[in-house]
């Protein structure tokens, strides 16, 4: 099935973790990166928990190539703008008329750990969990069932739509649209493709509406589920202090922000 | 109180609130393939606000950027964002911002106000001073009015021209679109700021640079940046909305 994620199937014992220990592990690792003091505290975490979590999950190498295509941009865009355009500091190096400052640098370097911390657990996360196993699990701990509908349809409808987007372009070009030139011509092709996707589909929740009520959507009996998730005792303890970790690290940052 | 909320969230409303979300991440992909320079990735989310009411729209907004961040981790520190967009689109359609038909004179006036208050903007962050200690200090209105005379009438026709043409009878959306806008730039400011130092990857970043060179330092940057950029394209997405709607079949708008 095409489906709208970056899962990658693997046996390991990262992923037959339960998802919500995943889940609370990202968000404890991310908050921990934000609250934290320590300039180099975002790498510190990304070196010694994120890539070994990576290597104990078998998808080290996908995830450090996915992990470089999305933090590059952001990096060089960050050291550029930061080192050209601030701080009066002392030169670095300069390139023509660029002048690149440490000042500047020094404060990229810093940021780009935290971003890689963020970016790292999250892709981490999303490349070990399934996601309807993270939506049964959050259905069974708790949460509303329309949410738990909602994101696990909008991860099979939206390939879909990406080739229906795609259809609709290639046939308003066969019948003579330009999409191609000055602004100006691009801005005028983009009502005639809007339009009949977004319509399109609204005509379509009717009849989705009255197919999912004619399948018992509105029933109050309990659901069972076709796919078992294993847990246990240590887990749901870990999810515990994962949780209180983070709350206690955002009200000591809120805390010592108030006293200093 | 929340049977309000409850109410919202009928079986139409869940069934349309995926369909919104691949919207929002369809169209977003489109506008990148036909080179334009916006993001409209929030139509979808508009949409469920106009349809179904603010609380489905700021739930959308937020499952939308949430899942987003399956393929684009980027996306997820800014949920909030978008579902206050979805918030503030669902009191627009309250307000039946997506059904009335305005004046065109005031979607002339709202046009030649954004354009013009978009210049001074600009014009004040990129004349303005530091001094030793670091305090900022901007110059006064009637010295950059009396020095950009030009630049400010030019202003005020080209944004008269773009109501007149672009938002015509629409100019309620426009403008619940434009507030939005500025509303999503002061908000998304801090995290842009504090969890990415101001940088997205993307062609906005200019913006961030120049306002930087001109002196302001991260968070005034990125907010400068948004105020220039976000008003915009929120403006753009609610128009969308706008004209979906009434192009609508009638029998689909009675329900």
């Amino acid at each position: 099935m095409n489906s709208f994620s970056m899962y990658a199937a693997r046996k390991s014992g990262l992923h037959n973790l339960h998802p919500l220990t995943k889940s609370t592990l990202a968000l404890c690792l991310a908050i921990a990166g934000l609250v934290l003091p320590g300039n180099w505290t975002g790498y510190f975490l990304v070196l010694c928990i994120v890539f070994p979590l990576a290597f104990w999950g078998k998808i080290f190498t996908r995830f450090s190539r996915s992990l470089w295509n999305v933090s590059l941009p952001l990096a060089i865009s960050l050291f550029l703008i930061q080192s050209i355009f601030w701080g009066e500091s002392e030169i670095l190096f300069t390139i023509g008329p660029i002048a690149f400052k440490e000042e500047g640098a020094r404060f990229a370097l810093i940021n780009m750990g935290r971003i890689l911390l963020v970016m790292s657990d999250f892709i981490l996360f999303a490349m070990s969990t399934r996601p309807d196993t993270l939506m049964i699990s959050l259905k069974q701990a708790g949460a509303p069932s329309g949410i738990a509908y909602i994101i696990v349809t909008t991860l099979q409808i939206i390939p879909r739509f990406q080739r229906k987007a795609s259809t609709i372009l290639d046939s308003q070009r066969s019948r003579g649209l330009e999409t191609e030139g000055n602004i100006l011509v691009r801005i005028r092709a983009f009502i005639p493709i809007i339009l009949p996707l977004v319509i399109g589909s609204l005509i379509e929740v009717e009849e989705r509406s009255i197919a999912i009520e004619a399948r018992g959507f509105n029933s109050n009996k309990k659901e069972t589920s076709l796919i078992e998730i294993p847990d246990t005792n240590t887990q749901s303890l870990l999810r515990r202090i994962f949780i209180i970790i983070s709350m206690l690290g955002i009200i000591a940052r809120i805390a010592w922000q108030l006293l200093i | 109180m929340f049977d309000s909320i409850k109410k919202e969230f009928t079986t139409r409303t869940l069934v349309l609130i995926p369909i919104a979300i691949a919207i929002n991440i369809a169209i977003g992909e489109l506008v990148v393939r036909l080179k334009l320079p916006v993001y409209l990735d929030s139509i979808g989310t508009v949409l469920v606000g106009a349809l179904a009411g603010p609380w489905a729209g700021a739930l959308t907004g937020a499952l939308a950027n949430i899942i987003w961040g399956l393929i684009n981790p980027f996306a997820v520190p800014f949920f909030y964002v978008a579902a206050v967009i979805g918030l503030l689109a669902g009191f627009a359609g309250r307000r039946g911002a997506f059904e009335k038909e305005s004046p065109q004179w005031l979607s002339v006036l709202i046009g030649a106000v954004f354009v013009f208050s978009l210049t001074l903007f600009i014009l004040a962050f990129t004349n303005a001073t530091t001094d030793e200690t670091g305090f900022t200090s901007y110059p006064a209105m009637a010295e950059l009015f009396s020095r950009y005379a030009v630049i400010f009438i030019v202003a005020i026709v080209v944004g008269g021209a773009i109501g007149y043409f672009l938002l015509q009878k629409g100019g309620y959306a426009g403008i619940w679109g434009l507030v939005t806008g500025i509303v999503a730039a002061i908000i998304s400011a801090p995290t842009a700021a504090y969890v990415f130092g101001g940088v997205t990857g993307s062609g906005t970043d200019l913006l961030v640079a120049a306002f930087r060179a001109s002196g302001g330092n991260i968070l005034a940057s990125v907010m400068a940046q948004g105020a220039v950029s976000d008003p915009f394209d929120k403006m753009l997405s609610f128009m969308v909305v706008w004209l979906v709607l009434r192009s609508l079949p009638a029998r689909y708008k009675a329900q």
